[in-house]
């Protein structure tokens, strides 16, 4: 089980779910979809590189 | 004019021509928020809005059974778990997703006699994918009743 896929699998389902319910047009979907797709994946990646040291 | 002769000229809220209800006053029908929490994206559909029905409908449907793959477990109320009663609400929230998982696991009998704190929610606990599953399910339910906030908010006019 792939754990980094996983949270790029359940990312990718909230991004879109919230880019659909939030915005009306094409462009602010994918605006949207890009954006907190991004912060989910990077975010989560950064907030692991952070906590490494930590036991 | 006095005061008085001003408060008699003032319309009755029956005359006047904007006696329809604020959209804070308006009710979205019972049957179609019952529908869009039963069956994922139906709201949505009814309301016209079928490119957000399907999306909703996908979404939910592919995260509710990601969870189940992974060996997440459906929240049931737990005696003296007070966060239990959370996890079921959430997981409750996938409508007839949760509820078909429910029968899948307990049957029809032991689904109705097993209320509040007989139920079987499934996943195990010992499972690799378990936490992750939860979380799964959890967010899907969750999607879910926001659909059904949208489909309320779309149905009594506040957003398009």
């Amino acid at each position: 089980m792939d754990h980094l896929l996983l949270m790029i699998w359940h990312a990718l389902l909230v991004s879109v779910f919230f880019a659909f319910l939030w915005r009306s047009t094409a462009a602010g979907r994918r605006n949207l979809f890009l954006k907190t797709f991004l912060i989910m994946v990077v975010g989560a990646a950064a907030l692991g590189w952070l906590m490494y040291p930590f036991p | 004019m006095t005061a008085g002769d001003s408060r008699l000229r003032k319309k009755k809220p029956a005359e006047t021509a904007e006696n329809q209800p604020s959209v804070e006053d308006r009710h979205a029908p019972v049957r179609l928020l019952l529908g869009a929490w039963f069956l994922p994206g139906l709201g949505h559909f009814l309301l016209g809005k079928k490119k957000r029905a399907v999306v909703f409908a996908v979404v939910i449907f592919c995260a509710f059974i990601t969870g189940v793959l992974l060996d997440g477990e459906i929240g049931t109320p737990k005696p003296d778990s007070p966060f239990s009663w959370l996890a079921a609400f959430a997981c409750l929230g996938n409508g007839a997703l949760a509820i078909a998982r429910l029968v899948w696991l307990n049957g029809l009998g032991g689904l109705l006699g097993g209320l509040p704190f007989g139920l079987e929610g499934g996943g195990n606990p010992s499972a690799a994918g378990f936490a992750y599953g939860n979380t799964f399910l959890y967010t899907a339910g969750l999607m879910n009743l926001l659909a059904v906030l949208d489909v309320s908010d779309i149905a009594r006019g506040e957003k398009s």
